[in-house]
């Protein structure tokens, strides 16, 4: 069941979310290993970057708000989240994207 | 002595000679070389003549106005006084998949800048700045949907002015900016947190 702020959200564009600043993190790749707090993301350089996630946590596809269960492994995603280094990070939205060539 | 000997000039005609040369280095003296060496001008042919300006003093170049600097200008009507050249910056930036990154140059209050952008894709955009001072929110200027961009810029508040582009898509943009203002420095701010000076040059390089 969706809660109430991706319920909401789930209406909006994503042109409407914030745009992140430089002090967020982005991380994007293939997704190498999903539990139920964390999200391995393998990057283009090789490095898979261990990432939390909770409630909180945003996921779409396709401008449209999904379910956790939608984290799959291999599927490419871009990932915002705040931390102090890429070793530990919390994610605010994970978004499922096509796969980069 | 031979009947073939020059005749030589008589004492009178010598001395009528001499006479004549003497007043027409007067008058030579008086109307063109007085007024055009000395600002002299008794027979007012270095006026006539344009003479005078010759011997004009030079005019005394001003300083800069108080509390200009070379970022920081006075504004004196419709011109933003500094005290030394402008800066240009001419920079290149790859835009992965997915990726963003924001480009900001420092700029005093009032400061200017003209700039010149284009992307080899659509891009999200945002024009913005931060503000030197905390507790200030940052001011978007322009968050239109662009592929280029043209313009001139005044700083409304001392802090940072720039840039922030995104990739929404899954081939690499390439960005060029050219830019020339009396900024400071110029910063590119990667989303992995990374931070890259970027090198101006004066005008005067």
């Amino acid at each position: 069941m969706m809660t109430r702020r991706q319920q909401l959200l789930a209406f909006l564009p994503l042109g409407v979310l914030p745009l992140v600043g430089h002090e967020d993190f982005r991380v994007v790749g293939v997704v190498t290993k999903v539990t139920a707090k964390t999200v391995d993301v393998k990057k283009k350089d090789g490095k898979v970057v261990a990432i939390e996630w909770n409630k909180q946590t945003i996921f779409t596809r396709d401008k449209t708000v999904v379910p956790s269960s939608a984290l799959k492994v291999g599927l490419t995603v871009v990932v915002d989240a705040t931390g102090d280094s890429e070793d530990e990070l919390l994610a605010e939205n994970i978004r499922i994207v096509p796969a980069v060539k | 002595m031979t009947a073939q000997d020059p005749e030589l000039p008589s004492a009178r005609k010598l001395l009528t000679t001499t006479l004549v040369a003497l007043v027409v280095a007067l008058v030579l003296l008086v109307a063109f070389v007085l007024p055009a060496e000395y600002g002299i001008d008794p027979l007012h042919t270095g006026a006539t003549l344009g003479l005078k300006a010759l011997s004009a003093p030079v005019p005394k170049a001003e300083p800069p106005p108080a509390g200009a600097t070379m970022y920081k200008p006075v504004i004196e009507g419709p011109v933003s006084q500094y005290a030394a050249a402008y800066k240009t910056d001419v920079v290149e930036l790859k835009l992965g998949p997915y990726e963003y990154l924001e480009y900001k140059y420092r700029l005093e209050k009032d400061a200017n800048m003209v700039f010149s952008w284009a992307a080899s894709g659509d891009v999200s955009h945002d024009f913005h700045g931060e503000p030197d001072v905390k507790g200030m929110g940052e001011q978007s200027y322009d968050k239109k949907p662009r592929r280029e961009g043209f313009g001139a810029f005044r700083a409304p508040f001392a802090g940072i002015h720039g840039w922030f582009w995104e990739n929404p898509g899954g081939e690499t943009i390439t960005i060029r900016l050219h830019s020339s203002g009396f900024y400071e420095s110029a910063t590119e701010f990667r989303s992995d947190r990374t931070r890259r000076a970027h090198e101006l040059k004066s005008v005067k390089d």
